[in-house]
């Protein structure tokens, strides 16, 4: 028997390992739009009208008013807007930064946005979820740490650092959905809580196969892709 | 910004190693990106501060932490000032016409005094944290910013004319030279610092270069103010100047703190340049303003996840400078991050500190109806199956693209701020960019790739799915997946166009069969009729080895082994991988079972392809490894060589 040897994308490989990982506890997968309006990236998530990330020089914008979206979070407001809670969604998908591209920076990346939004939705679940979540891909002996740290969209806002290899890694960002993002999609802050993470894609393939340079994922060069 | 830790001890006791009190700040919100020995006794501290916490760009915000921490309070000396008789007003007026800009604005004067350098320890001070030592009266206000977080300037007076400050807009297109030396044309949003005459300051940016403090300066007015934040920082931005000061005045000051400042600064410039104070504080000030969030600890638990008592909350809030009274919680006038009972909540997570907080699982449920995503992936094990591999390319397209492609930039979607060329169009094809991929490929002979992802035009976005064969029996192959996705997709039309000798030119690809469709993906799981069980997810659990990819020319060998038929091909593939760094990707072309091979026997063929990361690697070489290779496959799973 002749063997074909087609193969998929590192990055579609994880995002399946990850999506498999958050199916038992309900999630739905939701792929929001990439070309998006200020409202949904920016304004609904709380961003200040003055905050750097809406630069010229980090948001993609077109001539026709909109912009690529500059993180998977477009999709909370979009998705929770249309759905009753509990609202229990992973988005995976690609976003984009408008920079000089170098091997540690990319103009188009993929990131996986997760949503949880019920009554008594606790920031104690959020560490758990992330916890089971990183072992899940690393291995049970997988260490995760988490640090307070600042973003718009959720408050309390938390970064997590994994230990690979011995050395610890800045993973991402996650919190429990700000109150006036909840109240964009319709639902009432006092009544509903919820939290909300959004980690990069390629950056934990990076760290788990030692591959130095962010631009092979986009690269096309089957002599990389066909080692996965 | 860098913080010393014998700075930190003047506001507040602790024994923590350095380690600890990194530690110990990182995990509460104020990151230490890397601490160093400054000499035997000291340390330096380089931290990380969030932009909402204006409160900690100063060692006595940091140590304000490492009081609430502690569970401590802080020291703050009270000032005691020698001042003459002559008051200050006598010597400078201020006005200030726009006190929603600056709500607060002081000033003092000082006759007589000696500029000159800064003793040593002054100099040492402001070294260590970043700031160059200019003279005894700069120097200190700089060392009451990093010290309190208040930036202060101080002017020549009798460069003042009239020896009136005005706080005012800036009249469009008035000019100011400022210390940098530089000439700045500003706009009616700029709030100046002004003089009867002309601008002397751009009010918490930067100073003016005329009335600046010189060795010939005899008597100073010193500044210390409070300035809107978002003023400060639009302006900053639209001058195209960021300082220390605008940095601490974005982020907003600490409105009862401007009078102590002013006096520790008067202070110290007394001791280091002499002269004499006059008495009194030449002010214009807005009320402070008091803020109270109300809070419920039952809530606050809730959103945590956490069991702490009403005492527990108060007491850690009050720590942090809150006064509590039952529900009610005053925030103090250093914090512009607070106005919701949800920050109260973030204030409590971190000091109690997150790892300190204990996980609770979520429940689990039943899964939701797959969404189109699962047919998409369904898809992609297809077209794997038949040696499709998936690569991911670039949605943005360049003008050279466009053209390569021969597309017309009036259909596309047209990005207005590209910062590389690169990236000006949205893709309305996925084809374009499997082109190129082919065109990098020129070692693998055929190219079978595909890749699922939106493409953009003026209306809307959609998913495609699209397929380029390239070279060796392209043809055959692209036909028959194209019949499987009929097959199992209802009403698809798929056309197969061949790409032109021309067009394979343009994208510089020597294969001369080239083959490609494209089709919407919308909607895909209405026109698809698969079970969950096909839906579900396959999981890679193949063991993956992975070795960056070498500048220099590979070299392949192929290699068949008999092997006992139960014998799994991943697992010899994943012991030839082993031998040697120098392989760099393993494939098993073919595998078959049959009685002329022996009993129970199968025969696995696989390419080789070996690599050097700095040279390119010769015949010999390769085949020293080849025969460990065979080697290590003979030993570990009883097979033998085919020759």
């Amino acid at each position: 028997m002749q063997i074909k040897n087609g193969t998929l994308h590192p990055t579609t490989q994880l995002i399946r390992q990850i999506v498999s990982f958050f199916e038992p506890f309900g999630f739905d997968v939701f792929e929001g739009p990439e070309v998006d309006t200020e409202w949904y990236n920016f304004d609904a998530l709380n961003v200040p009208a003055d905050h750097p990330s809406r630069d010229v020089q980090d948001t993609f914008w077109l001539t026709d008013g909109r912009l690529l979206r500059t993180q998977t979070s477009n999709s909370q407001v979009r998705y929770g807007e249309n759905h009753k809670p509990p609202i229990k969604a992973v988005v995976p998908g690609i976003c984009y930064r408008n920079e000089a591209t170098d091997a540690g920076h990319e103009t188009t990346f993929v990131q996986i946005e997760g949503l949880y939004i019920d009554k008594n939705v606790t920031l104690s679940q959020l560490l758990w979820i992330l916890d089971q979540f990183y072992k899940n891909i690393y291995g049970s002996d997988t260490k995760l740490r988490f640090r307070p740290h600042h973003f718009p969209f959720t408050e309390p806002s938390i970064e997590f650092e994994l230990k690979f290899d011995g050395k610890w890694f800045e993973l991402g960002g996650a919190g429990m959905v700000h109150p006036k993002v909840i109240k964009n999609m319709g639902l009432d802050p006092e009544k509903y809580s919820g939290f909300a993470f959004g980690p990069g894609i390629e950056r934990p393939l990076m760290i788990k196969y030692g591959i130095n340079d962010i631009r092979l994922f986009r690269s096309g060069d089957l002599r990389f892709l066909k080692q996965f | 910004m860098k913080v010393l830790k014998s700075w930190l001890k003047e506001y507040v006791d602790f024994n923590w190693s350095d380690q600890e009190l990194s530690d110990k700040l990182s995990y509460s919100g104020t990151l230490v990106e890397e601490y160093y020995p400054d000499n035997k006794s000291d340390t330096i501290f380089d931290l990380e501060i969030t932009p909402n916490r204006g409160d900690c760009v100063s060692h006595i915000g940091i140590a304000r932490e490492v009081a609430a921490l502690q569970n401590k309070s802080l020291k703050k000396e009270p000032l005691e000032l020698k001042m003459s008789s002559q008051n200050a007003s006598s010597a400078i007026s201020v006005k200030v016409n726009d006190s929603n800009a600056c709500p607060r604005y002081l000033a003092r004067v000082i006759n007589n005094v000696k500029v000159s350098e800064s003793p040593d320890w002054l100099k040492h001070k402001l070294t260590k944290c970043g700031l160059k030592p200019i003279n005894n009266i700069v120097d200190v206000t700089n060392y009451i910013m990093l010290d309190l977080g208040q930036p202060m300037h101080a002017f020549d007076l009798l460069k003042i004319s009239s020896a009136s400050i005005i706080v005012r807009k800036a009249k469009n297109g008035e000019e100011i030279k400022t210390l940098d030396g530089e000439q700045h044309k500003l706009k009616s949003d700029d709030l100046v610092i002004a003089d009867e005459d002309t601008p002397i300051a751009v009010a918490g940016i930067i100073g003016g270069f005329n009335s600046q403090i010189s060795n010939q300066t005899i008597d100073i007015v010193l500044e210390a103010a409070e300035f809107e934040r978002r003023m400060i920082r639009a302006s900053s931005k639209r001058i195209g100047i960021a300082t220390d000061a605008s940095y601490r005045f974005e982020r907003g000051i600490d409105s009862s703190c401007v009078e102590y400042a002013i006096n520790k600064a008067a202070k110290m410039m007394q001791e280091l340049a002499g002269g004499t104070i006059l008495s009194g504080i030449v002010k214009f000030e807005s009320d402070k303003e008091v803020n109270f969030v109300t809070f419920d600890e039952k809530k606050i638990n809730n959103l945590l996840g956490t069991n702490l008592s009403k005492d527990e909350i108060d007491s850690i809030l009050r720590n942090l400078g809150f006064k509590v009274t039952g529900a009610s919680c005053q925030i103090p006038s250093w914090r512009h991050d607070i106005s919701i009972w949800q920050d109260l909540a973030e204030e409590v997570s971190r000091i109690l500190g997150l790892n300190n907080i204990k996980m609770m699982p979520i429940p689990k449920s039943t899964p939701t109806k797959k969404s189109d995503y699962y047919y998409k992936e369904y898809l992609k094990d297809i077209l794997a199956s038949m040696g499709y591999s998936e690569v991911y390319t670039y949605s943005l397209l360049s003008d050279k693209d466009l053209a390569e492609a021969q597309l017309s930039a009036k259909d596309l979607l047209e990005i207005k701020n590209p910062m590389q060329p690169e990236n000006k169009y949205l893709r309305s094809s996925i084809i374009p960019g499997l082109l190129k991929a082919v065109a990098k490929n020129p070692t693998f002979d055929p190219v079978l790739v595909f890749e699922i992802a939106n493409i953009f035009n003026k209306k809307n976005e959609e998913p495609k799915l699209a397929v380029v064969a390239s070279g060796k029996s392209a043809k055959e192959s692209i036909e028959t997946l194209k019949n499987n996705l009929g097959e199992i997709i209802s009403g698809l039309k798929i056309e197969i166009n061949e790409i032109g000798r021309e067009e394979l030119s343009r994208f510089k690809i020597r294969k001369p069969y080239t083959y490609v469709f494209e089709f919407s993906l919308k909607d895909i799981s209405k026109k698809m009729k698969l079970s969950n069980k096909d839906l579900k997810l396959k999981i890679n659990k193949d063991s993956i080895v992975y070795r960056p990819i070498s500048k220099y020319p590979s070299l392949t060998r192929d290699l068949a082994f008999v092997i006992d038929r139960k014998k799994n091909s991943k697992e010899v593939r994943h012991t030839i991988y082993q031998v040697s760094e120098s392989i760099n990707r393993v494939e098993l072309f073919d595998e078959f079972a049959s009685d002329k091979l022996g009993k129970n026997k199968k025969n696995l063929a696989y390419h080789i392809y070996f690599q050097l990361p700095d040279r390119t690697m010769d015949d010999k070489e390769a085949d020293g490894v080849v025969k460990k290779i065979i080697l290590a496959v003979e030993n570990n799973h009883s097979a033998k060589l085919r020759k």
